[in-house]
């Protein structure tokens, strides 16, 4: 099949034995590519290890629409056993590394082992080194960058750590191009437990496709179409940070860890006061509609800005100054941090010194308390080292009822939406198969533009499975953005159009709901296989939505129900073919073409 | 006098993010717009419930009108 580069690059820093495996044409069919190959290499060889021990593996996965010049596609998904969670765990990411990868002649690369001391890998097409980083460890992830491209040249693909990868801090991510980031779940910290400072990728020849000029031919009517929107210019000018003023109006702004939906000063953190500090654009390769809004921060330095990270790091910590956002924003890409989390850890640190339960203060919109515990937090010490390891750990530690607003589902941190009047979105968060986070399942602006926004419906459900299987499922797997098909509502009908010219072969609409839902039940397996069993507490969020209603706004009042909450997973169980504990039944599996997974999940409990 | 709010590019297409009319009789909020409106694109909240082009807009009614985006 055609629109694949063809093969797995491994790599063991342990032994430094280098290997290429090709890509079979089952594993191609049944799994597409990104996600879908990561997800299949992880279940196979990735059983019952500490995440940040030597047997772990790390993923880095393209799919068959990767680098080719149609919208969106400079993705990559990097994958591994969290860190953080203990489960599954993913984060895609926009860099000049994917489409040098596929250029390269791979599309997967799979790291493992440990090397003895601080590395990077370079690639250049067949030629691939593992170089001393001895002298690049310990440096932050811009001059980092900085240095690799004075050594290879500024025409590469770069994905690196900072220091919180280096030390392992559990929400570490992997950064590329200065602010680009695989933010989620903690993958720099895998990076970091294998010595692994950077990979630096150069490919230089083509991706096979089925028909290059269709594909040309269509990739030109996508962009032009795209061009075309009438909201197209002011995304441009605005991108995803028009959606503080959105979330605010629609009152599922986090603000004070989640307490609340609404924020007094979202004017002031919001897409009209960025385009006033405004000084470039950023975004993936191949992409025409660039979503990151570079601002010039309070210290005078340069960050690239998005809806999520400015929630987090504004209205959930109460900072209502964007150019100081910004400053918390550009350390946190320096340091190599997921805005996302560490949003989500200082609001719970800033809850924890108000209600007395720390020994060291630390106040709403501290901008210098929130820099001190960054500097912390890297060295394990101080509040830096109670947030080490994310909200869960955290509230573990200071015990209590502080587990009732560690803002954290299956380990991971909740992403920018409250939904104390949002069941739907909470249920997307609940069953997204990494934790909770929005790229799989975002129904919110669905759910708030019916008349049954407080309701919890079968229909809802179905809602949140569709989502998964296109979100989650097609575009995890090709890999390309998902922001165009709601942003500019650009057509889901390209993708198989586009499918077919490049790999030659029709893909139906059933088919990709398959694809969906055969990678949403091998990753609970896989979820099921290592924590040793399932519960349907590990798919529900923390009390606060449903035990703290608002205190403020047009919704004040607003809650969660916990005992329709739990009817919903009922249905939820039932439509995927899973057990009453969340747990794939063996007929499902085997309808999935998943039949060997079952004895996996017999043998492990 | 009822309020009117339009958020993200609404504001572009109508030329201001708010505005304060004051209605004599109960109206069609598409004939106080009086211009092409990306109605299936848009989500219409008046008074926190959703309405849509079509509703009867009162004094005194807040009318908030927003686009469908996700964030990412």
């Amino acid at each position: 099949m055609k629109g694949y580069a063809g093969s797995i690059l491994r790599v063991n820093l342990s032994d430094r034995k280098i290997s290429k495996e090709e890509i079979s044409e089952e594993m191609k069919r049944k799994f597409l590519g990104g996600r879908g190959f990561a997800a299949k290499i992880i279940w196979d060889e990735v059983k019952g290890v500490d995440p940040l021990s030597e047997g772990n593996k790390i993923i880095f996965s393209t799919g068959p629409l990767t680098g080719l010049p149609l919208p969106g596609s400079g993705k990559m998904v990097i994958a591994s056993k969290s860190p953080l969670t203990g489960g599954y765990g993913d984060s895609n990411i926009g860099s000049m590394a994917a489409v040098h990868l596929r250029r390269a002649g791979y599309d997967v690369l799979i790291v493992e082992g440990r090397s003895e001391t601080p590395c990077y890998i370079a690639i250049h097409n067949d030629e691939l080194k593992i170089l001393d980083a001895r002298d690049l460890w310990g440096k932050m992830t811009f001059e980092a960058q900085d240095l690799l491209e004075a050594k290879h040249g500024k025409n590469i693909g770069v994905l690196l750590i900072g220091p919180a990868g280096e030390n392992m801090v559990r929400f570490a991510n992997v950064i590329s191009q200065k602010g680009r980031a695989a933010g989620r779940t903690g993958m720099g910290a895998v990076m970091g437990s294998k010595n692994l400072k950077a990979i630096v990728l150069k490919g230089t020849r083509g991706i096979p496709v089925f028909d290059e000029e269709k594909l040309k031919a269509l990739g030109k009517e996508g962009y032009a179409d795209i061009k075309g929107k009438e909201n197209y210019d002011f995304w441009i000018r605005q991108g995803t940070m028009q959606v503080i003023e959105w979330a605010n109006t629609n009152n599922v702004l986090p603000t004070h860890n989640f307490r609340e939906g609404s924020f007094k000063f979202a004017e002031q953190i919001g897409g009209y006061t960025a385009e006033k500090i405004k000084v470039d654009r950023k975004g993936c390769p191949n992409c025409n509609m660039q979503c990151g809004i570079v601002v010039k921060d309070a210290e005078n330095g340069n960050v690239e800005l998005d809806y999520e990270n400015v929630a987090m790091l504004g209205s959930n910590i109460g900072m209502d100054d964007l150019s100081k956002v910004a400053v918390l924003n550009r350390l946190a890409d320096e340091y190599g941090l997921d805005t996302i989390t560490l949003g989500s850890c200082l609001a719970f640190l800033m809850e924890a010194s108000q209600r007395g339960l720390l020994d060291t203060r630390i106040e709403w919109g501290d901008l210098n308390g929130c820099k001190k515990v960054i500097e912390d937090l890297i060295k394990s010490r101080g509040l830096g080292e109670v947030i080490f390891e994310g909200v869960r750990k955290a509230s573990e530690r200071i015990g209590g009822e502080s587990k009732n607003w560690a803002m954290h589902i299956k380990g991971l941190e909740i992403s920018a939406y409250d939904c104390h009047a949002s069941p739907g979105m909470a249920f997307a968060y609940g069953t997204s198969p990494i934790g909770a986070h929005h790229k799989d399942a975002w129904v919110i602006a669905w759910e708030v533009s019916t008349a049954n926004r407080f309701s919890y419906t079968k229909e809802k459900v179905e809602k949140v499975i569709e989502h998964q299987r296109w979100r989650g499922g097609m575009f995890e797997c090709l890999t390309t953005c998902r922001l165009p098909w709601i942003e500019l509502d650009f057509g889901l009908h390209w993708y198989p159009k586009y499918l077919k010219a490049v790999r030659g072969e029709e893909i139906s609409q059933q088919e990709i709901f398959e694809l969906g839902d055969r990678i949403y039940a091998l990753i609970r397996a896989y979820w099921v296989r290592e924590n040793g069993g399932w519960s349907r507490e590990m798919d529900c969020p923390p009390s606060r939505w449903f035990d703290e209603p608002w205190n403020q706004g047009d919704l004040k009042g607003s809650k969660l129900d916990r005992a329709r909450y739990d009817e919903m997973l009922s249905w939820y169980y039932e439509l995927r073919g899973w057990d009453e504990n969340g747990i794939p039944q063996k007929r499902t599996l085997e309808r999935l073409g998943l039949g060997d997974l079952a004895l996996g999940l017999r043998e492990n409990g | 006098m009822a309020e009117f709010r339009f958020i993200g590019y609404l504001a572009e297409i109508v030329g201001k993010r708010e505005v304060k009319i004051a209605l004599e009789n109960p109206r069609k909020l598409r004939d106080i717009l009086g211009i092409e409106f990306p109605e299936k694109r848009s989500i219409v909240l008046i008074n926190q419930h959703v309405g849509n082009l079509d509703s009867l807009i009162l004094n005194g009614d807040n009318v908030v009108i927003i686009p469908i985006i996700s964030g990412g």
